[in-house]
């Protein structure tokens, strides 16, 4: 792999800012007839360059907070600020402009557009945010060697191992220097081995200042973080710091 | 067995078409090839006469070769040099008909039938319209007997039952094409479907509805293009192995499957809006439906 990245790899934010905060946050269901409360009143804050662990047994709310952070879901009541910017009343169509510009999204199983080589895939969301062609594909290049797949940049997810299909996503994810990276369960698809491998490259994009939180069941990857915040019933019941 | 220099061909008239120069050759219909022993000696000169190439075929007869023309079998006829085959016309009307044709010279033709000078039907070459005018009310006007129609109007009236038959093919084919399209539009509402998580994931990282319903129908539309250009391909080759098929079974050149620019032009047209159609209905229906919910959560 290699060492560091032009411009960061995430967006501009002075270390200890604010870049993220939920104040009493709830979120509820529908379901079935009943309602379920996922998140009950939780609130937080994230700084610039601080790397969190949201852990907590399945159905605790780690990852409907993660999409509440993230504008991909909206609070039932509450507010969610990114940099002092109110993103829970956001409709869809500017909270998807949002994510485009602000948001740096890792999944579980990666989901890479399997006809895309991983070049393209990174290049992607540069595209839809308008960078210009030769821009993008310097950049792409750019966090393929950063995240050690320079060799693969024309390799279709589908000829690329876990590992590496997750090394591309987080390219992709840091591809428009998004204000902070979320990952859901990023290390679930994959074995120990390879986890570790993605454990350090987060932590080496958190030593460069890239803000990160992150939903796992993952020890490994929950102690690696700098906060580790305990969920259960949809509360925030400890938070501890590395 | 060593190969008859005369053969023998005997003729049922229907009907004669005589045409205007008494040189002309004639149609007869139908005749039957036999194969029998020379009635007599065959004179140093003898008249011509063109036979089927189907018969010549068929009996193995060669240019040059005697034939014996009687009017019915059983009964001495003439004896005529084979000078030229003549090949069937593309007539649908005479595809499924196993009658052999020959052409004669009017007067060989007259002697053989014993017609004399009686017609049952002749036919006019004219120089225009206004000749052919004139000649139909000259003929209905003094010839007794006879009745004087343009060639077009005949082909108009023997023709009917074949523009049924070709309005129904193309009933055919435009069902076809339409429930090909159908499915098609079924095929790219699943193939969209199958990628609900690809699209769920698009959204995720920020691509917009629009770019999304963009991309879907631009793949929607080449594959329309790409599978309507397969299609004609295919279309084209099966075209012409049925032309191959039918023609060298019924041996006549008429074509029986054809694939004309506006039959291309129709099917690639619905082809691609249909296709269209699927793709943006498929992408609104995708991007209407919340991410989480396309990512089954």
């Amino acid at each position: 792999m290699s060492g560091g990245l032009s411009g960061g790899a995430s967006g501009a934010a002075a270390a200890g800012e604010v870049v993220l905060s939920a104040r009493d946050v709830h979120r509820d269901y529908q379901l079935a007839g009943e309602t379920v409360h996922a998140v009950r009143g939780i609130s937080l804050e994230v700084r610039a360059g601080d790397w969190v662990a949201l852990v907590g047994p399945s159905g605790c709310g780690k990852s409907t907070l993660l999409n509440l952070l993230g504008a991909i879901d909206r609070p039932t009541s509450g507010t969610i600020a990114v940099r002092g910017r109110d993103i829970a009343a956001l409709r869809d169509r500017d909270a998807t402009a949002f994510r485009l510009r602000h948001v740096g999204f890792v999944f579980q199983r990666f989901y890479l557009m399997p006809q895309l080589s991983a070049l393209e895939n990174i290049e992607l969301p540069m595209a839809e945010a308008g960078v210009a062609r030769a821009e993008r594909r310097a950049r792409a290049r750019e966090l393929l060697a950063y995240v050690g797949l320079d060799a693969r940049e024309r390799h279709r997810p589908a000829e690329l191992s876990g590992g590496e299909q997750q090394r591309a996503a987080i390219a992709r994810a840091l591809a428009n220097r998004p204000a902070f990276l979320l990952a859901d369960e990023p290390t679930g698809e994959l074995d120990a081995a390879t986890g570790a491998g993605i454990i350090a490259l987060f932590a080496r994009l958190n030593a460069a200042g890239t803000t990160i939180v992150v939903v796992t069941h993952d020890g490994d990857l929950a102690r690696a973080a700098r906060r580790v915040i305990h969920l259960r019933d949809g509360h925030v019941v400890n938070e501890v710091h590395a | 067995m060593p190969r008859s220099p005369i053969r023998s061909l005997s003729f049922r008239a229907r009907s004669v078409a005589l045409p205007a120069l008494s040189h002309a050759l004639l149609a007869v219909l139908p005749a039957r090839a036999q194969v029998a022993p020379p009635a007599a000696p065959p004179p140093a000169r003898h008249a011509t006469i063109a036979l089927d190439a189907r018969l010549a075929t068929d009996a193995g007869i060669r240019l040059g070769d005697l034939v014996v023309v009687a009017a019915a079998p059983g009964i001495p006829g003439d004896t005529l040099r084979v000078a030229a085959f003549v090949r069937r016309g593309a007539d649908p009307s005479e595809v499924a008909r196993a009658e052999y044709r020959v052409r004669m010279h009017l007067a060989d033709l007259q002697r053989v039938l014993g017609y004399g000078d009686r017609v049952d039907r002749f036919a006019i070459a004219t120089r225009d319209s206004a000749a052919t005018t004139r000649a139909i009310a000259g003929i209905n006007a003094a010839a007794f007997g006879f009745r004087a129609h343009r060639s077009r109007d005949i082909a108009i009236e023997t023709s009917r039952t074949f523009a049924v038959i070709s309005r129904f093919h193309k009933a055919i084919g435009v069902i076809t094409i339409g429930a090909s399209a159908i499915f098609l539009l079924c095929i790219m509402l699943m193939k969209v479907e199958e990628r609900r998580r690809d699209v769920a994931a698009l959204r995720l990282v920020g691509l917009s509805a629009a770019s999304v319903v963009r991309a879907v129908v631009i793949e929607a539309a080449l594959v329309s293009v790409i599978g309507s250009g397969a299609g004609v391909v295919l279309g084209a080759v099966a075209s012409r192995l049925v032309n191959a098929w039918y023609q060298q079974l019924y041996r006549t050149p008429l074509t029986f499957s054809l694939v004309t620019p506006g039959i291309v032009g129709f099917a690639v047209a619905l082809s691609v809006v249909l296709g269209l159609a699927a793709g943006v209905l498929a992408a609104r229906r995708l991007v209407r439906t919340p991410p989480l919910a396309l990512l089954g959560r």
